[in-house]
């Protein structure tokens, strides 16, 4: 059973990304303030895809704002059971 | 010479009766393909131009298409064109947290080309829905679903009679939200363009030749130069989602290696992007000697990216010579100037004094750049026969050799003007001559763009383009790149020079020292010396839908004080919540409004009261079922 930290995987990415080092996340952070390009945020989006072998809807994606959002949605996609958290 | 010769692109879709050997191929995000025949696509569009017919369409209707995928978008785009429509292409929405102001924009220009019907997917619909009550001209959504069934019986598929003056697509430019500005591309335009790009530009083969494109295809680069130029001058193209090359960028020379494409097309930005993204292996595997053109334009080139790209895919085989510095604009259809196929990447370097104090490019060695005594452009071509590219100034003179003025251009591809707006089209396109908005210079014949005219700051009588200076700041070790901005404001007795930049600072001396840094670079490469420099939290300045910063803004927030203090006003995630719970229930509101006008239609056509009953119940239903779907 695969357990998910949202926020912890979204730093992580952020980095690789970036190479920004965003250190804190909660759920009420809103994705567009972050100062990531629009370019960046689908890498990244790209790496959670990767990471935790999903696949996010575009019309989905078009309606998170916040990370929590986010995590809803990965909760949603991942296999019943899977442990999501933020 | 070209084989192909159809006199418009309705003719051209014809002239792929019977070809099945080649045509488009769309890739999924899972690398599957999908492929048209030249002959499977003019039977789709035949097929969906009847679908659109039945709704009452006819010659002229504008159709709106919000359609993220090439295999939905370009068999309805050619089916729209078939059937004498003028397609309405509009970007998608962009993901994460933008809805509100891709609404407000997408309104705003479906208010401006005022069409009948917008075309997108059915899971589209509910993202969309919460705007379109606000565009009176709509009568209706159809899906690309309902366009993919079978063609509708007694519908017409006969092509629609179109002459060279004639409106084929609104060609929507990026420009404000409050007064968008939609191209009207002709016909005529198009042909003379595709000429222009696949001919005398590429000399294009279709026995050989192999586009590769992941351009939106709601952008003039990607819609004109790998749908309609190939359509014309039947060249295969590869589509790769824009949305798979953004999440993973080596894709578009993953495709480009395995299908063996030899044209393809892209901004500066993404050769930055494939360049960082692309690792030792993939260099070693790849063989890109297939490619005769790597197109660069639609954003200022940065001579520094591209020589780096081709440095590093020379070790992928890539031809330095491929690389294709072209400049052109919408209101130009798509392509104004292209370098020759046998040249490569070339530089003018030129005295930054007289640059900048006689509007003048005289050529200086090359060793004058390190001196910051110089200043270096990127060759963009000649423009194609039958067009002309002039260099005015300000009073409307024409320029000579090495002259610094805008670029005005003429020919038939410049298209019609902008759709319902007399005032923009008399200022733009008056006096026969497109007034592009770029400032540059023809050497030999060759166009040299130096920046926008509307952006140029001038200090001391000198001329300064903002992208340079923004470039040099980037370099900067500690600045976020691409998030800085450079403005003039009035100073004492000459405009003045002041720099916003985006930076995490962790300390009071560590701001201040980075400040110092611009300074220094500033100086030391364009004497010149920032009034200002500030450092905002990351985040804070005012971007555009598609994340460019936005200098004027800017530069008001600026003068107002404000500037980066947006950032730092948290809202807090309720207020998000807000903007979210509000689209849900606009998109809801939107569809009951359409529904109950859709039954009040119907309703006065009710022959008995079982009828009438019925109707209703199929109302509550609808709602009840929607409401209680969402909530």
């Amino acid at each position: 059973m695969a357990t998910v930290h949202i926020p912890t995987l979204f730093a992580q990415a952020a980095l690789e990304v970036s190479g920004k080092k965003i250190d804190t996340i909660t759920g009420q952070t809103v994705i567009a303030k972050l100062g990531l390009d629009s370019v960046a945020v689908m890498e990244l989006v790209a790496h959670f895809e990767e990471k935790l072998h999903i696949r996010m809807p575009d019309e989905d994606l078009a309606k998170v704002q916040t990370v929590a959002d986010l995590g809803n949605l990965v909760k949603r996609l991942m296999p019943p059971g899977s442990e999501v958290t933020w | 010479m070209s084989q192909w010769n159809a006199p418009n692109l309705i003719a051209a879709i014809d002239e792929s009766k019977g070809l099945t050997d080649k045509g488009y191929t769309f890739l999924d995000r899972d690398q599957k393909e999908l492929f048209f025949s030249w002959d499977d696509l003019r039977a789709e569009a035949m097929k969906r131009a009847a679908h659109l017919r039945k709704y009452g369409l006819k010659k002229g209707d504008r159709v709106a298409m919000v359609l993220p995928d090439g295999e939905d978008f370009v068999p309805t785009f050619l089916g729209a064109i078939w059937a004498g429509l003028v397609p309405v292409p509009l970007y998608p929405p962009l993901s994460l947290g933008k809805l509100d102001s891709y609404k407000d924009t997408l309104v705003a220009i479906l208010n401006k080309a005022e069409p009948t019907y917008l075309i997108t997917l059915s899971k589209m619909q509910q993202v969309l829905w919460a705007g379109l009550t606000h565009v009176k001209s709509l009568k209706g959504v159809i899906t690309a679903e309902e366009l993919k069934g079978p063609a509708p019986e007694g519908v017409s598929q006969d092509p629609a009679q179109v002459s060279d003056d004639d409106l084929a697509f609104l060609q929507f430019t990026s420009g404000s939200t409050s007064t968008p500005k939609g191209v009207s591309v002709t016909h005529g335009n198009l042909r003379a363009n595709a000429h222009a790009i696949m001919v005398d530009g590429l000399k294009t083969d279709s026995a050989v030749d192999h586009g590769v494109s992941w351009l939106p295809l709601y952008h003039d680069m990607g819609l004109i130069g790998f749908v309609i130029a190939p359509m014309f001058h039947k060249v295969q193209v590869t589509f790769i989602p824009t949305m798979a090359f953004v999440r993973q960028a080596t894709l578009w020379l993953e495709t480009i290696h395995r299908v063996r494409g030899t044209i393809t097309f892209a901004p500066n930005f993404a050769y930055a992007l494939a360049t960082k993204r692309t690792k030792a292996e993939q260099l070693a595997k790849w063989d890109l000697s297939c490619v005769k053109a790597f197109g660069c334009g639609a954003e200022p080139i940065n001579s520094g990216t591209m020589r780096t790209f081709v440095e590093t895919m020379s070790k992928a085989k890539l031809k330095p010579e491929a690389l294709l510095p072209c400049y052109g604009m919408a209101e130009a259809t798509l392509a104004i100037s292209f370098i020759a196929l046998d040249e490569t990447l070339s530089t003018d370097v030129v005295d930054t004094e007289a640059y900048q104090k006689q509007r003048a490019a005289e050529p200086v060695h090359v060793s004058k750049l390190a001196e910051g005594k110089a200043q270096e452009f990127v060759n963009c071509g000649k423009t194609f026969p039958g067009h002309e590219v002039g260099i005015f100034d300000d009073q409307g003179n024409r320029l000579g050799e090495r002259k610094i003025g805008e670029i005005q251009v003429r020919g038939p591809s410049v298209a019609k003007g902008y759709f319902r707006d007399p005032d923009a089209t008399e200022r733009t396109f008056g006096g026969g001559w497109l007034k592009t908005g770029d400032l540059g210079y023809l050497a030999n014949g060759n166009v040299y763009i130096v920046g926008r005219k509307k952006d140029i700051i001038i200090i001391n009588g000198r001329n300064y383009d903002p992208q340079r200076i923004e470039w040099l700041v980037d370099d900067v070790a500690g600045v976020r790149k691409g998030s800085s901005v450079a403005f003039s404001k009035p100073g004492a007795s000459s405009e003045e020079l002041i720099v916003v930049l985006e930076a995490r600072t962790a300390s009071e001396t560590e701001l201040e020292a980075l400040k110092e840094s611009v300074k220094q670079r500033i100086v030391e490469q364009m004497q010149l010396t920032p009034a200002d420099v500030v450092v905002c939290p990351v985040g804070s300045l005012p971007k555009t839908s598609s994340g460019k910063l936005q200098r004027s803004k800017t530069r008001q927030q600026y003068l107002d004080g404000t500037v980066g203090k947006e950032g730092n006003r948290s809202l807090g995630s309720n207020a998000e919540k807000v903007v979210l719970a509000r689209h849900v229930a606009m998109s809801l509101l939107g569809r009951s409004r359409h529904r109950a006008r859709r039954i009040a239609e119907h309703a006065l056509e009710v022959k008995s009261v079982t009828d009438a009953l019925g109707k209703l119940k199929l109302a509550g239903d609808y709602v009840s079922n929607r409401i209680g779907k969402l909530f």
